[in-house]
């Protein structure tokens, strides 16, 4: 297996090479210059360049009993495509930094280093920007307190297994695709009785609850791993729990659509029950058992 | 062997030697390489020893990392307004393939326990036992295909794989079958190994 690989690359290598310099026209301008080949830009997931090898950004100017802790954060910069991800340390004082990370995200990009770029809007876990995996769990760094044990570090990734589009901005479109793909809206054909709204009994309300309140932070698509190796095709406990709560609905007339459109082999049925999702969502929601009740509802129809 | 053939490991030795090239060489330095494996063989002991020992050592170290499926450059179908494509419903790969699945596994419990809890055996149950032992086990093994074999990617190896499982799934089958059939059974040989 392995040598058949390696032939493989020796003979792709061989294509790749530029032909003989006798076959080759000599330009009186042209200078040898290295080949491109030998400066191949950094693989992407071969991890960013750890904090050792990077400098520490210091607190500006610490006060008296400062409680400094350390942040250990991704940086990865577009404008320098070759150059590798590192993770870059900063030190601020606790006594003068809000209890949230974000706070401390905040106060870096204030005062230590405006080049750091992260996401965020509402700072209270309405908006869901602010997703980001802090010291391993994908959570909203508005959500997430600052472990006050100063001796503990904290390490800050853009949501794993996404394209990032600088620092700690991860690119959500193609999770925003799968989301339209559901049709997040309220489908139907025929007026209300009455003429006026869609009325729905109490019961038919509360079937809604915990799944209306997903603001779609992709916290939890981002901890599956099924969602990590499949992405293209498997939608994710996001988008999941956001079809079920159109299914679930008792005004939506398209259930049996939409039930269809998910009765593949790849949209839900990637799902095996990991639970990270349930597990890491910042808003408490629980997406696997959204997709447990779409797969008992489609199971005997 | 495959480490021999990594280009990174040619690169590496072709890089310039610490020690004098020329010394002893009945070689022309630029027709072959003197760092290279090859060409430090061909150099008399006493020769090679004066190369330092980091340049030939670190021709067998400096393998390069193989990854599994690197991720791809970021590629978007159509505009990002556009939804991601809906696939046409197939129920034989989703809901009752889930269903068919869910019985069969929720039925293999009742089945392993009952021989040893009635103490009686029963080559129907027996049987029964092992068709659904080889369907479940084929089924396992076919999610894992499919997860982990991405057919965007690697459609060549991911139908291989599948003709493979098939291939080992149909070997199990008649192997349980000859076992049931000429020899003492699957639940009978579970119980004699149990008291061994």
């Amino acid at each position: 297996m392995a040598t058949t690989r390696a032939f493989a690359r020796l003979a792709s290598r061989r294509a790749a090479v530029r032909p003989a310099a006798f076959l080759t026209r000599g330009f009186a301008s042209v200078t040898e210059s290295p080949t491109t080949s030998e400066t191949v830009s950094p693989k992407a997931s071969r991890g960013p360049i750890s904090e050792k090898q990077t400098s520490t950004i210091k607190e500006p100017e610490p006060g008296k009993d400062a409680k400094i802790k350390t942040f250990h954060i991704y940086r990865w910069n577009p404008d320098e495509p070759t150059s590798k991800p590192k993770m870059q340390s900063y030190t601020l004082d606790l006594n003068k930094t809000g209890p949230m990370m974000l706070d401390a995200l905040i106060r870096i990009k204030n005062e230590v280093d405006p080049t750091l770029t992260f996401r965020r809007s509402c700072r209270e876990g309405i908006c869901g920007s602010c997703a980001m995996n802090i010291d391993g769990v994908n959570t909203l760094a508005c959500l997430c307190r600052i472990p006050t044990d100063t001796a503990k570090e904290s390490r800050i990734y853009p949501l794993p297994h996404m394209y990032i589009v600088k620092d700690l901005v991860p690119d959500m479109t193609l999770f925003y695709k799968q989301y339209r793909s559901v049709k997040p809206y309220l489908q139907r054909t025929t007026a209300a009785p009455d003429g006026r709204e869609f009325r729905q009994s109490k019961e038919e309300r509360r079937k809604l609850d915990g799944l209306y309140e997903c603001i779609l932070c992709a916290c939890c698509s981002t901890s599956c791993p099924s969602y990590w190796w499949n992405q293209e095709e498997y939608l994710g406990p996001a988008v999941l729990l956001q079809s079920y709560r159109w299914i679930a609905d008792s005004r939506d007339e398209k259930t049996a659509e939409r039930q269809d459109a998910l009765n593949n082999s790849m949209s839900l049925y990637r799902c095996h029950t990991i639970l990270n999702c349930s597990r890491t969502c910042p808003k408490g929601l629980n997406p696997a058992l959204a997709i447990a009740e779409i797969k008992k509802s489609m199971a005997f129809t | 062997m495959a480490s021999i053939m990594r280009p990174g490991l040619l690169r590496q030795a072709c890089q310039a030697p610490a020690a004098s090239q020329r010394m002893l060489s009945t070689f022309a330095s630029s027709s072959v390489k003197q760092s290279s494996p090859f060409a430090q063989h061909m150099r008399p002991a006493f020769a090679r020893s004066t190369i330092p020992k980091s340049t030939r050592i670190a021709a067998f170290h400096a393998t390069q990392r193989q990854q599994i499926l690197p991720p791809l450059p970021q590629r978007i179908e159509g505009t990002t307004n556009d939804p991601t494509p809906v696939p046409d419903p197939t129920p034989a790969h989703g809901s009752y393939h889930w269903t068919f699945e869910r019985i069969v596994s929720a039925g293999l419990v009742p089945l392993t326990i009952a021989p040893f809890a009635a103490g009686s055996l029963n080559p129907v149950t027996d049987s029964i036992l092992c068709a659904l032992l080889v369907v479940h086990s084929h089924i396992g093994f076919e999610s894992c295909i499919i997860d982990y074999f991405p057919k965007k990617r690697i459609p060549v190896i991911r139908n291989l794989a599948h003709w493979a499982l098939r291939v080992a799934t149909l070997t199990l089958g008649i192997a349980l079958y000859s076992f049931e059939t000429n020899d003492v059974g699957i639940t009978e040989a579970v119980k004699r190994l149990w008291h061994a």
